[in-house]
């Protein structure tokens, strides 16, 4: 599975809970992250295989299952790990970077970058995380809303009852009701 | 609850490389931990303290990796067991220590551990630690996963006691931020008395007690040549095939994955110096042909081929000696060799890149501005921290980066050598404290005409805000006396020392104007904590009077405003209200 977004939304911390989610399960897991410099506002791309015995956190380009995309371009930057056919869940949000706000760099329109998911994958399913989170109660739990997102997917290997567990495990208690909330109203966005 | 804090044997957690290592440490025993922040090892001394109260554990953020190192040495000599982290380049700053410490040796197990950066994420340049245990004759381990990291760790602190030495223990960037599944170990409790030997002439490393000490370790390294033929970490999976590989680090992992692993035997080496060369000899006697696939230099193929052994290395297979692994390079490798299929070419959209950026509110960013506005064809070298950022446009305000410290150092060379042009060094509060004070003496001493700019946001930011020696508070979370640069900067010989408000772009301009007369060297501290560590501020709105000229876009970079199609937008998620851009809006039209 690839995880991809923009620096400061929530991707180190959904994708940790998705690993304990599948350790619970029994599962090996690995991941792999990118922090430090490289996390200020930039691109992130988080690598995470989940099987019986799993050797290496790198996805081979082409043979990634699932990509969570939590914003337009970085979902289609992160587009050649996926495996043709593969099911794609996207926030349909579109953060233009820097350089392109600023006149320097051109970039792909919010609909392209649509077309070129869809080319590529068989299931796409577009949400709207952030109105999702708001639904949830707080906008920054937009990140659990797509883990959620994930449980109605048919290829998910992981239960509903284990995700909840490993949301209790790493979230404060104060948040963990939304939280948990954020589960619920993302897998019944895409039901 | 760290997970560190689980004392249950056999366990299966999740861990990435560095909370391994730490883990490990704890397992070990470890007794004292020092470090200094850098990506990708930050998180061992983080993880260490946080059971550090437990554990009965004394953990600091030193403010080098040289006094790390030294304190590390000093616990180590008193015979408890101790850790020294840091990134590769902090190995640079450690090496005199390190270099010296290899004659002096130890008593209590010592492990330096050291994360290389592959493909450079977040460093300045891309070293291969291996070639330094060469360099120092100590023996090193190399770690491809989280679990061997932990195994490496427990198993190199026997590995010290037993030779008396300090061990060299590498992750490099994918084994320490790539988490996996860890089988933890018993934590052992080891009940010693730190006692230093005063009468070790070993400890003092006059030329006499030095020429003995070197002979001792040349002694050490047959007893550890032994050590390393019983290793564990080092092991043939013979399935009786033609074709061997030989590997280490995540680079051996990717190959299992990628192939059919009964296809081929396999050579995995963990304990990398002193070299394998018996095991290699025995598995080249078992297979016809040898591949080799270690990620940057050719350590191991090198070492292989001096042993009259022939190897499909780099030249053959096409995989180069930088940058980090994918698994398709890997492939590719693979397929040159006539072993597999090519990889599928994978369609890409060109796409802008999205690169890091300093964060809206940043005060480097204000001060930045303040300063290309006064004197916009001043010289500005730089060094590593955030405000590295301060490079990137529409800023442009940092001119060299070379390692910590530099900057300031640099800037004197510049003017020395003759050049006339106004000059600034900025420079980082942590990255002052870790090797800025020597550069700012020398420029008190030498009478250089620099301007040293402190941009103190009071905190190590870039590692993920660790505290310093303003901060007022340790590792631990204990408190700690406060330091005050100020003072440092005067009482290391400078005169004019400025303190300024970058979010104050009036006052910080009128205080750099007044500097470029000033004849000497001097100090501005320009104060204000990080962004984002602070409560935000009244956020702005865009009003009738902007005419969308983007004067705020193109010259503060802020990543809070975007030129639309219905003119300038300020994102209120993002703009944490530093006030900045309501006075860089030559219409006044951005106001609370």
């Amino acid at each position: 599975m690839v995880f991809a977004g923009v620096g400061g939304q929530g991707i180190l911390l959904a994708s940790d809970i998705l690993c304990e989610a599948a350790l619970l399960e029994g599962f090996d897991v690995a991941k792999a992250e990118t922090h430090g410099m490289a996390q200020r506002g930039g691109s992130i791309i988080t690598h995470v295989r989940i099987g019986d015995e799993v050797s290496t956190p790198l996805i081979e380009r082409g043979t990634g299952d699932i990509l969570l995309g939590f914003e337009v371009l970085e979902a289609v930057r992160a587009l050649p790990l996926l495996k043709d056919g593969g099911t794609v869940i996207v926030n349909n949000k579109f953060i233009p970077p820097l350089s392109v706000l600023q006149g320097l760099a051109e970039s792909p329109t919010k609909n392209e970058l649509m077309d070129t998911i869809r080319r590529k994958a068989r299931h796409v399913y577009e949400m709207d995380g952030i109105s999702l989170a708001e639904k949830a109660g707080n906008v920054l739990v937009m990140n659990i809303v797509i883990l959620g997102a994930f449980l109605a997917v048919p290829e998910n290997p992981i239960k509903e009852k284990s995700l909840r567990e490993a949301v209790s495990q790493r979230v404060k208690a104060s948040y963990l009701e939304v939280n948990l909330k954020a589960l619920k109203v993302g897998k019944e966005s895409l039901l | 609850m760290s997970v560190l804090s689980i004392n249950e044997r056999g366990r299966f957690v999740l861990l990435n490389g560095d909370e391994a290592v730490a883990r490990g440490a704890v397992e070990a025993g470890v007794k004292v931990a020092a470090s200094y922040p850098g990506t990708p090892a930050t998180e061992i001394l983080e993880a260490i303290a946080g059971v550090s109260k437990q554990y009965g554990i004394y953990a600091e953020w030193s403010i080098n990796e040289i006094v790390a190192t030294e304190v590390a040495a000093g616990a180590a000599m008193s015979g408890v067991r101790s850790i020294a982290s840091m990134k590769h380049v902090g190995l640079n700053v450690a090496s005199d220590a390190v270099m010296t410490l290899a004659y002096t040796g130890i008593v209590g197990g010592m492990v330096i551990v050291v994360c290389d950066d592959p493909s450079m994420y977040s460093s300045q340049n891309e070293q291969d630690t291996r070639y330094f245990a060469v360099h120092s004759k100590l023996p090193l381990l190399d770690s491809g996963n989280p679990q061997e990291a932990k195994d490496m760790t427990v198993e190199a602190f026997e590995l010290s006691e037993k030779l008396s030495l300090p061990i060299l223990l590498r992750l490099t960037t994918r084994v320490c931020h790539g988490k996996g599944r860890v089988k933890l170990g018993r934590v052992r409790e080891l009940d010693r008395k730190a006692e230093f030997d005063k009468n070790g002439s070993r400890w003092t490393m006059i030329p006499a007690n030095a020429r003995r000490q070197l002979k001792i370790l040349n002694e050490k390294q047959i007893e550890a040549q032994k050590l390393m033929e019983e290793s564990k970490f080092n092991f043939i999976e013979d399935n009786g095939k033609e074709l061997g590989i030989v590997g280490s680090g995540i680079g051996y992992y990717h190959a299992r994955s990628i192939l059919d692993k009964d296809h081929f035997s396999w050579l995995k080496l963990g304990f990398i110096h002193p070299f394998p060369a018996g095991l290699v000899k025995e598995f080249a006697g078992k297979v016809n042909k040898i591949i080799v696939i270690e990620e940057l230099r050719p350590f191991i193929e090198e070492r292989i081929r001096c042993l009259g052994v022939e190897v499909l290395g780099k030249y053959e297979s096409g995989l180069e000696e930088v940058n980090e692994f994918t698994p398709e390079m890997v492939r590719n490798a693979f397929a040159n060799l006539g072993l597999c299929k090519k990889p599928k070419e994978q369609e890409e959209l060109k796409l802008p890149p999205r690169p890091p950026v300093l964060c809206p509110g940043c005060p480097h960013r204000a001060f930045f501005y303040s300063l290309r506005t006064v004197k916009k064809d001043a010289i500005i070298t730089g060094d590593i921290g955030c405000y590295t950022l301060g490079v990137l446009p529409p800023l442009n305000a940092v001119q060299t980066c070379l390692c910590m410290g530099a900057g300031i150092s640099q800037a004197a060379g510049i003017r020395h050598a003759g050049v006339e042009d106004t000059i600034f060094a900025v420079i980082g509060d942590s990255t002052f404290f870790h090797a800025g004070m020597p550069g700012l003496l020398n420029i008190a001493y030498n009478d250089a005409k620099v301007c040293v700019v402190i941009l103190d946001n009071q905190v190590v930011a870039m590692t993920g805000h660790q505290p310093t020696p303003e901060s007022g508070k340790r590792v631990t979370g204990e408190e700690a006396k406060i330091i005050s640069i100020e003072g440092i900067a005067k009482a290391l010989g400078i005169d004019r020392v400025e303190i300024v408000d970058p979010y104050n772009v009036e006052e910080t301009k009128k205080t750099i104007k007044s500097i470029l007369d000033y004849d000497g060297p001097s100090v501005i501290i320009s104060k204000r904590p990080c962004a984002l560590l602070v409560k935000k501020g009244e956020i702005p709105r865009v009003t009738e009077e902007c005419d969308s000229c983007g004067v705020c876009i193109k010259l503060l970079g802020c990543p809070a405003i975007s030129m639309t199609e219905e003119g300038v937008e300020i994102d209120p998620v993002l703009c944490t209200g530093c006030g900045v851009c309501e006075v860089v809006c030559p219409f006044n039209a951005i106001r609370v």
